[in-house]
This record gives structure tokens, sequence and C-alpha cells, in this order.
């Protein structure tokens, strides 16, 4: 069976790319170093195939039809196509992982959820920033979509069970594959509202000790209660409660958070400690 | 609340030939969409405060960077609206 070989997470604001001139020395280390170290533990887990896990930024879907959890199962996808990552991102498609998206679909179905699916999705920036960050090379890639952008939104109890489902699906899969899964999004952003460039220190500080603690339920309380009343860019944190309930709620390893307001978002990058997580 | 057409503008524009046509010309394209008179005149007069309360935040942000609002502009006017998260 398939193996689970690490899960990440990482912030993808797009100013990371189109302002990167205009970000401090100190934030560049900072971002820089993170994305490294992102990037080392990803190639040392010998992946696969990575799923990412992201928010569409109306790229694929409008309000006229709006997945709340979207599985893209084609062979292929879509690169980036905001005109600021085409210039940046190397690769106008990326390899899918058709087989093991099939398989997610399915355990997904036969366990209480009915995601939406797509055979021809592309990958905004989102999905593709932390991997030009972090100089991952193309692998397979399973993208899910996680409505984090149009209210409602899925729940984040509900995240946290979609995470377990992941997880469940990754140890049924047949063969050998070394799988991924990285959180893409987060932390605390606003965009287009009245707080727009408000980086919520306070809040993203105590939203990393939640994960850092080991209490599912206390993480998801405090998220539903708080995200309604920061920036509304925090909403991505969904992705991440995905994540952590992929590695079953324990081994948070924060690598680092910088709150960047050059890049109007408290960045974060973490990794879960699969081994420790007992 | 959403205004469906004014949502489906800004969501075209993502297209850089759309927008390229729409920077060159707002007339032409804004007669394709089903506007109403208020919201098409928020449009033309680059109402920031008004427009925010019709759409989807990410939505909004990317239209004025088509439109052509500087971003430092963008943010004044968004903040000034005091419209709440999204």
């Amino acid at each position: 069976m398939a193996e689970l070989a690490g899960v990440y997470a990482a912030s993808h604001g797009p100013l990371i790319i189109r302002k990167w001139d205009s970000v401090s020395p100190a934030h560049q280390q900072a971002l820089t170093g993170a994305f490294d170290e992102l990037g080392r533990r990803i190639r040392a887990a010998r992946l696969d195939a990575l799923v990412i896990i992201s928010p569409d930024h109306w790229v694929n879907f409008f309000i006229d039809n709006l997945p709340m959890i979207c599985i893209g199962v084609g062979e292929t996808h879509g690169g980036p196509n905001e005109p600021w990552m085409v210039k940046e991102f190397p690769h106008p498609t990326l390899p899918g992982h058709p087989q093991l998206a099939r398989h997610i679909l399915e355990t997904a179905l036969e366990s209480g959820f009915e995601p939406s699916v797509s055979h021809q999705m592309l990958l905004d920036h989102g999905f593709c920033i932390p991997l030009l960050k972090a100089g991952v090379d193309p692998l397979p890639i399973v993208p899910i979509v996680f409505n984090d952008i149009e209210p409602p939104f899925p729940t984040v109890r509900r995240c946290y069970a979609w995470g377990e489902m992941l997880a469940q699906a990754i140890a049924t899969m047949p063969g050998n594959l070394r799988v991924g899964v990285l959180a893409s999004g987060g932390l605390s952003h606003s965009v287009g509202e009245a707080t727009m460039g408000l980086v919520e220190e306070e809040f993203d500080r105590e939203c990393l000790a939640h994960f850092a603690a080991g209490d599912p339920a206390a993480l998801c309380d405090f998220l539903t209660q708080r995200l309604p009343q920061v920036g509304n860019g925090a909403s991505e944190i969904r992705n991440w409660v995905a994540a952590h309930g992929v590695a079953g709620g324990r081994g948070f390893d924060l690598i680092n958070y910088s709150a960047v307001p050059e890049v109007i978002v408290g960045c974060g990058f973490a990794a879960w400690d699969l081994a420790g997580r007992n | 609340m959403r205004d469906y057409w004014l949502s489906k503008l800004f969501f075209d524009l993502q297209d850089p030939a759309k927008a390229a046509e729409y920077r060159a010309g707002r007339a032409q394209v804004l007669d394709r969409y089903t506007l109403k008179p208020a919201v098409r005149a928020a449009v033309e007069a680059d109402d920031v405060g008004y427009l925010a309360q019709l759409v989807n935040p990410y939505l909004l942000r990317f239209y004025f960077l088509v439109a052509g609002m500087a971003d430092d502009e963008f943010v004044k006017r968004i903040r000034a609206s005091g419209d709440g998260h999204g």
C-alpha cells in the first residue's frame, strides 16, 4: 500500500512574486529560508505524488457553479494563468496522478463525502507559488480545491474530517507510492476589504499554538469562532486544518512564521513529524 | 449579496485579451453585460466602495488591477469604504 511520506503547509501570497523587490532584505531572507527548508524536506521525502490543497482564486470556478471541494483527476493540469505567474513559473502544464486521484475520490464517496470532480484543472498561484519558491521539480500532483474564497465555506470540522479521510485514502492506495500532502494558503491576510493589508500576528500565533498543542477539537473551536472575525484570507487556514487531519492532529512542526506587511500576509510554513505522532 | 453580471464582468476580465479590450474602451465591453444603471455608473466612476458591496473581494481586487488602478490607491479607497469582511 501507499505510504504517507510527508505533510506540509505554506503560504502563497501573490506579492511574494509580484512585489518581491519591495520586500525588505530581512523578510526576503526569512521567506527564502522557509521555502528552502520546505523544499529540502519535500525532496528528502522522495515523493512519488503530492496532493496539494489550495483555494481556486476564480480561475476554474465562478459563482454559477462553485464547488466546496473539488478533486483534479486529470492526467495533466494546466499551469497558472495569471500573467505575473506565467512569467515566473516555468511549467505550462503539470503532471497529474489520475490513479491516486480516483482512489481519493472513491474513498471520499465511500466515506460520506461528495466532492466535485475536474478532469482539466488550472493550477493557479495558490498551487504553484510553494512549488516555485521551494524549488520543487514537477512531480505528479493531485490538486484538491477547497472553497476558501466565497462564503459560505466548508466548516472547519469538516475540513479536519476531510484530512482524516485523505489519510485513509492514502493508506489504502494500492502500490508502493510515497505520497505527500501540501496545504497552501493562510495565515492571516485581508484582500479587497476594508482591512486590506492588515496582518493579524496575534491571531496567527494563537492559531499556530493550537496546531502545536495537538488538540484538534480545540483548534476547530478556535477557528470556527475566530475566522469570521479576521481578514478573509485567513479562511485558507482550512487547508492547514485538513493537513492536520491527514497527520492525525499531531506532530506539527513550525518551520517559520513571519508577519510580512510588504506581501500583506502572515506567512507560515510547517511540516508534520509523522514519525513522532504517536 | 452578489451582483451576478458585475461579478461576471470582473471574472471575465481576468482574460488578458478581454482586459486589453476593456482598457482600450470600457463602454463597448460594458454594453455586453446586463448591468443595472447604478452598477454601471459605479463601474464608470471607479466607485470602489459601492462595488465592494456587490462582488467577492478577490474579484474586486483583480478588477481594479486590470482596470489600472494603482495598488496604493485601491487600498486607500477600500479602507475608506469601511466594507467589512467579505
